[in-house]
């Protein structure tokens, strides 16, 4: 599959935005999804629909046996050493507060400390600061450095005996640096230190290898990565799997229930309680199996070619401030306009087909610190090409003369 | 519609130049408002004098170029009214914005209708209406000395 022609896969862009051809820069928020997945959604509902992993008839068990198939993708994509390391949940989100909920009344007390960084997504912030208010724990933050990165040594300079958990972004949404994980990994675990990593804009621009990164916990957000909403993956080191207690109780993680005792299922069934999103893991397995046709080196070739193109355009456009210069950036170019408003710059935009988005990401902590309110964000997905980048600059000269700039 | 329909050079004006962006001396009514969404904030100051008409109006904050026009307006337009007139005309501007066509309150002389008017074509952006309305909501925090801080993500 040819990267050049992939907007063809993607039924969205046949549709126009105000009479506008759509120029899609959002997918840090979410990505768009190929026809094949689409397809699968439909196809597994019309002549396949079954609850997975508990009735014997024909439809359960070729259900069930789809949806573990879509794990062993998930295992080989990310290279995980188990399949059961791979644990589907609603998203990134409550892969990250299955954590902080497990790990934290387990392991967690008074005065133990999370170390976090200022790049943090809320939702890897928030988690946490909820064992802040029950547990009394403290949250310490690795500061994000003038190009907008954390470095190693901002990392280890807020590490103390006290440190637990270091939990850190891949890729940041805001100024897209990709940080070195398997280095922090490395320094962590010397010092005993669990770390986890929040993969939502890591998984669908860079190639993931959780041998090779060694984190213990890495978080997915399946619909940034060209699948469905309603999903995302926790991969957990298995021994952590097996020493952490359950997340949420109910059907499909228990073994035996007694009045008086319930024991809990194997992995990974003990924290996947509930009917899960069943036709939303069967159809990520197409979304796996797109990335793989294309390759990850084309995709971040292409998107790196992207990122280079749209940092040069910008850069040149005056009044147009970008936001971090990291060494290593992907797929996001997050930017200012002196003298128009984040969201009135979407609003102009939009009007043109750009799909851009405004306001703090997530992020209000990195805002703070850059002493702004919101900033706009263009964000890339494979989909992407220069026409779209030379169309949002040009947008941003015709909001630029709206405002008399 | 055109987009310059909402960046009338009203707006624009207001938005980049707004007006009693500052904190009333001697205040003795303020609210606060925020639009979590999109980062916007206000604090609205009041001074209502002993016949309960506004003798000084002001508000800071900050936001996109739609907030600060519809403060910047607002508090232009109100400053010098009764409270109770004021209550009418906020109430006429929410419902404009909301859904009716026209601005009805006959507190309102046509320049000021005209000069409100300039932001009915939020109207078509259903996700920039908040910003136009949060310092409204929030001066009837004010008047009504609401403690609770105004958030439109809780707003109908």
């Amino acid at each position: 599959m040819s990267i050049d022609n992939i907007k063809k896969e993607f039924p969205i862009f046949n549709n126009k935005v105000h009479n506008n051809d759509l120029v899609y820069l959002d997918s840090a928020n979410s990505s768009q999804k190929p026809q094949s997945v689409i397809d699968r959604v439909n196809d597994f509902y019309s002549k396949e629909f079954s609850n997975v992993g508990r009735s014997v008839h024909y439809l359960a068990v070729a259900a069930t046996n789809l949806y573990e198939t879509t794990r062993s993708s998930v295992q080989k994509y990310i290279n995980a050493k188990d399949k059961n390391e791979i644990v589907f949940t609603k998203g990134a989100t409550e892969a990250i507060n299955l954590i902080a909920n497990t790990f934290g009344q387990k392991y967690l007390k008074e005065g133990d400390e999370i170390l976090i960084t200022e790049l943090e997504h809320h939702s890897n912030y928030v988690p946490w600061h909820f064992l802040r208010k029950s547990k009394g724990i403290k949250i310490e933050f690795a500061e994000v450095n003038s190009d907008g990165e954390v470095t190693i040594e901002n990392i280890e300079k807020k590490i103390t005996s006290k440190t637990k958990l270091i939990g850190i972004t891949h890729l940041s949404n805001v100024t897209g640096a990709i940080l070195p994980i398997k280095e922090i990994t490395e320094l962590a675990h010397s010092k005993g230190i669990t770390v986890l990593v929040d993969g939502c804009q890591g998984a669908p621009h860079l190639k993931l290898d959780m041998q090779d990164l060694d984190c213990d916990f890495y978080a997915i957000s399946c619909h940034k990565m060209y699948g469905p909403t309603g999903l995302g993956i926790l991969y957990a080191k298995k021994k952590w799997l097996e020493e952490l207690p359950p997340y949420q109780g109910g059907g499909g993680m228990i073994k035996e229930v007694k009045k008086d005792s319930i024991s809990y299922g194997d992995l990974p069934n003990k924290y996947e309680a509930g009917t899960m999103a069943t036709a939303q893991v069967i159809a990520f397995d197409k979304s796996i199996k797109f990335l793989e046709k294309i390759g990850m080196e084309n995709i971040i070739n292409h998107e790196q070619e992207l990122i280079e193109y749209g940092q040069e355009i910008l850069r040149k456009n005056n009044s147009v401030k970008l936001i971090g210069n990291p060494k290593n950036k992907g797929a996001v170019l997050s930017f200012t306009i002196e003298g128009v408003h984040p969201h009135d710059i979407a609003t102009i935009l939009d009007e043109d087909g750009v799909a851009i988005r405004a306001g703090h990401h997530c992020c209000q902590i990195l805002h703070d610190k850059l002493g702004i309110t919101a900033s706009a964000r263009a964000s890339l997905g494979v989909y992407n090409t220069k026409n779209d980048l030379d169309q949002l600059n040009s947008s941003i000269n015709n909001c630029k003369k709206i405002f008399n700039l | 519609m055109n987009i310059k329909e909402l960046y009338q050079e009203i707006i624009l004006e207001h938005g980049k130049n707004p007006r009693n962006l500052r904190k009333t001396d001697n205040f003795n009514k303020e609210a606060k408002g925020n639009n979590p969404l999109c980062g916007d904030n206000v604090h609205v100051y009041l001074k209502l004098n002993g016949e309960k008409k506004i003798e000084d109006i002001s508000f800071e904050g900050s936001g996109c170029a739609i907030s600060m026009a519809s403060a910047s307006i607002m508090t232009d337009l109100l400053k010098g009214k009764e409270e109770l007139e004021v209550k009418e005309i906020v109430n006429d501007f929410l419902g404009m914005i909301k859904e009716n066509p026209e601005l009805e309150s006959k507190k309102l002389k046509k320049d000021e209708k005209t000069k409100l008017m300039c932001l009915s074509g939020v109207k078509q952006y259903p996700m920039r209406v908040k910003c136009a309305t949060l310092s409204w909501h929030t001066l009837i925090s004010a008047i009504d000395n609401t403690q609770e801080e105004i958030n439109t993500e809780k707003l109908d």
